[in-house]
């Protein structure tokens, strides 16, 4: 199916003030967070050129570090599972949870999950899901998809949490209080435990668990099965790798030096251990990620899903995460989504972005967001996407602005074209009165 | 006398020829003998942008036919002048304000808001200058609440996008609210802002250039 449209869905959002008002409140705070960190770091500049190298090491030998890391992995009796695609990760999970005999699944929020649709799969297979994360629990309550990777429920106000929430109480420490009450239940009995991993570490086969609300804890601990859902990309080579990331991750994020809880998990419970899961599952899922090595949008599988660029992206902040029709949003949604799910189907999204630069200087991991955003713009024309007329009239403009007699004969004409023929512009805007030309004055 | 060459742009060329006449005479009262190679057309940006690349470069040609290598080319747009970086062309601010001209006091007791261009501030660096010069004209600066944000143009953006870019151009324009004028270096900020200016009844939007060389208000 088609996701609607960008401009479709963003024409509803610009409009709602209550929506606006949460957006600028929430990505304002964010991003001041985010630079307040960054300010007190002696040398952030080096820091984002050490992650940057960090990534790249990995992303140019995706295959090697998938191999270590589940050579590692499975030496600490983990069990590893190369995904290709959504439907066979999604089968993976949901064969061991049945072989578990599994009823109640927790999860931590994990954007890979979302991109699966694995709720959805495990529910037709009989099992309940509980999202533990507040903010996903607020919207499986309601409902919905995240609208922001890292606060999911951005756009949601007190009042309609308290209303998800059963709560009569708007209060911020009544409603986390009530979400606690209803989640402890859930870690407690859960069958099995589902989370994603922020990194994963090839020399160790370690997978990195960042929160703030300590449910990614529970989650990977309680339960006797846990089940880490990874993209192949999230891997760094070693441990003062990961230090490196973890300098960078919650600092750009949220503007916090570390998460609360920063949790590194090296394979299930061993013996005289007590506590932590007895199986431990890893899937590591590709869906289009491997075709991007070696490419040159290889630098998109740097991303470490922080969401700096949306909260200075002045598009996000006015259509929020829904016009991006994917679990992915704002500048890295705009470039991912297309190279996952397929120019065709995402062919509106190199275009929302007024090319501000805005994310490219936020990106803590240096992804030149702008630069790849006009490289799918270029795939658009060159693989025929962009409409005929399109094409055709830049052709046709670029032929006629090839001389300057060209130029001047088309630009004369333009004089009698009918103020009308750009309502498109002048139905909210003035234009200037057209054919004063400069040249014409010399 | 050294002399320049000018580069007016098309957007300068076809929608705001007074402000391109502007920067004209601001370079010539700094004593450059102003050249304006007759051949020129545009840089190639709007194809560009939208990843028409061949139609990109059959444009960008005009300019590198049109244009020595050995005389300082000088522009009055920010995003134009990042377009043709690898020529190493001049944005008209950091040109003057390199050459640290003097200017007439043409703007004391005014208020002005400067709005910085994408391109210009973040690819080509460029924020103090145009600020340095609005003050030396006797100018006072209030500084807009997010000088970040970029003005929703974006090329095709505005058309392509026309709610989400008409947001942003109102946000822009609602925060340079009281000030004599709100003040641009790029054609393109220009045709945005001071068109929904324009229409929606708000503060004149006006062209570094013409800041400079008249005044505002």
């Amino acid at each position: 199916m088609r996701p609607a449209s960008f401009r479709a869905v963003a024409r509803e959002k610009v409009p709602d003030t209550h929506l606006q008002g949460a957006l600028d409140v929430a990505t304002a705070r964010l991003r001041d967070g985010r630079l307040a960190a960054w300010a007190a770091l002696d040398d952030v500049e080096e820091l984002r050129t050490r992650a940057h190298e960090a990534k790249t090491r990995v992303v140019d030998d995706l295959d090697g570090a998938v191999a270590r890391f589940r050579a590692s992995a499975e030496a600490r009796g983990v069990h590893t599972f190369l995904a290709r695609d959504a439907a066979e990760a999604n089968a993976y999970v949901a064969e061991v949870c049945a072989r578990r005999g599994a009823k109640l699944v927790a999860k931590s929020k994990s954007m890979v999950t979302e991109e699966l649709g694995l709720n959805d799969v495990l529910e037709t297979a009989g099992m309940r899901v509980v999202e533990t994360d507040l903010g996903e629990y607020i919207l499986q309550l309601a409902g919905e998809h995240p609208v922001h990777i890292i606060a999911p429920a951005i756009e949601k106000t007190a009042g309609e949490i308290a209303t998800l929430l059963g709560e009569e109480s708007t209060e911020l420490e009544a409603l986390t209080a009530a979400a606690r009450r209803q989640l402890r239940d859930t870690f407690l009995t859960a069958d099995v435990g589902i989370t994603g991993a922020n990194f994963g570490v090839c020399d160790t086969g370690s997978i990195c668990l960042v929160t703030n609300e300590g449910n990614g804890r529970l989650v990977s601990s309680l339960p006797r099965m846990h089940v880490v859902l990874m993209g192949m990309e999230r891997l760094v080579e070693t441990l003062d790798d990961l230090s490196v990331m973890l300098r960078l991750l919650a600092r750009s994020a949220t503007g916090q030096k570390l998460s609360t809880y920063t949790t590194v998990i090296t394979g299930p419970r061993r013996e005289g251990e007590q506590d932590g899961p007895e199986e431990m599952h890893v899937v590591i899922l590709d869906n289009g990620r491997s075709r991007l090595v070696g490419g040159r949008y290889r630098e998109m599988l740097a991303c470490i899903r922080c969401g700096a660029c949306l909260n200075v992206c002045p598009v996000y902040r006015k259509t929020g995460g829904a016009a991006y029709s994917d679990v992915y949003c704002g500048p890295m949604g705009a470039v991912l989504v297309p190279l996952l799910a397929g120019l065709e189907r995402s062919c509106e999204l190199p275009h929302a972005s007024s090319l501000c630069g805005a994310c490219v200087e936020a990106c803590p991991v240096k992804i030149p967001l702008e630069k790849l955003l006009l490289e799918l713009r270029r795939d658009l024309v060159e693989q025929r996407v962009a409409s005929r007329t399109e094409r055709i009239l830049f052709t046709l403009w670029s032929l006629a602005w090839s001389s300057a007699l060209g130029y001047r004969l088309s630009t004369a004409l333009a004089r009698v074209v009918p103020q009308r023929a750009f309502g498109i512009w002048t139905a909210e805007r003035t234009l200037p009165p057209l054919g004063r030309r400069y040249r014409d004055r010399r | 006398m050294p002399s320049v060459q000018l580069f007016a742009t098309c957007l300068g060329d076809l929608m705001f020829p007074d402000a391109v006449a502007d920067a004209e005479e601001l370079l010539r009262a700094a004593g450059f003998e102003v050249v304006f190679p007759r051949g020129q057309v545009c840089c190639g940006q709007p194809a560009f942008n939208s990843g028409h690349r061949a139609a990109a470069r059959r444009v960008v040609r005009t300019f590198e036919r049109a244009f020595s290598r050995d005389l300082p080319v000088v522009t009055p747009s920010g995003s134009c002048a990042a377009m043709l970086h690898e020529y190493g062309v001049w944005e008209l601010s950091a040109f003057l304000d390199a050459h640290d001209v003097e200017l007439p006091q043409r703007n004391a007791g005014r208020r002005v808001a400067y709005h910085d261009s994408c391109h210009m501030s973040r690819e080509l660096g460029i924020v103090e200058p145009p600020r340095r010069l609005l003050e030396r004209s006797g100018a006072t600066i209030v500084p807009l609440p997010r000088p970040d944000l970029c003005c929703g143009f974006g090329g095709t953006f505005c058309v392509r996008q026309p709610e989400v870019s008409l947001a942003m151009a109102d946000e822009k324009l609602a925060g340079a609210a009281g000030v004599d004028a709100l003040v641009t270096s790029d054609p393109g900020c220009l045709l945005n802002l001071r068109g929904r200016s324009e229409h929606t009844g708000g503060v004149p939007v006006v062209h570094l250039a013409s800041a400079l060389a008249r005044g505002v208000g």
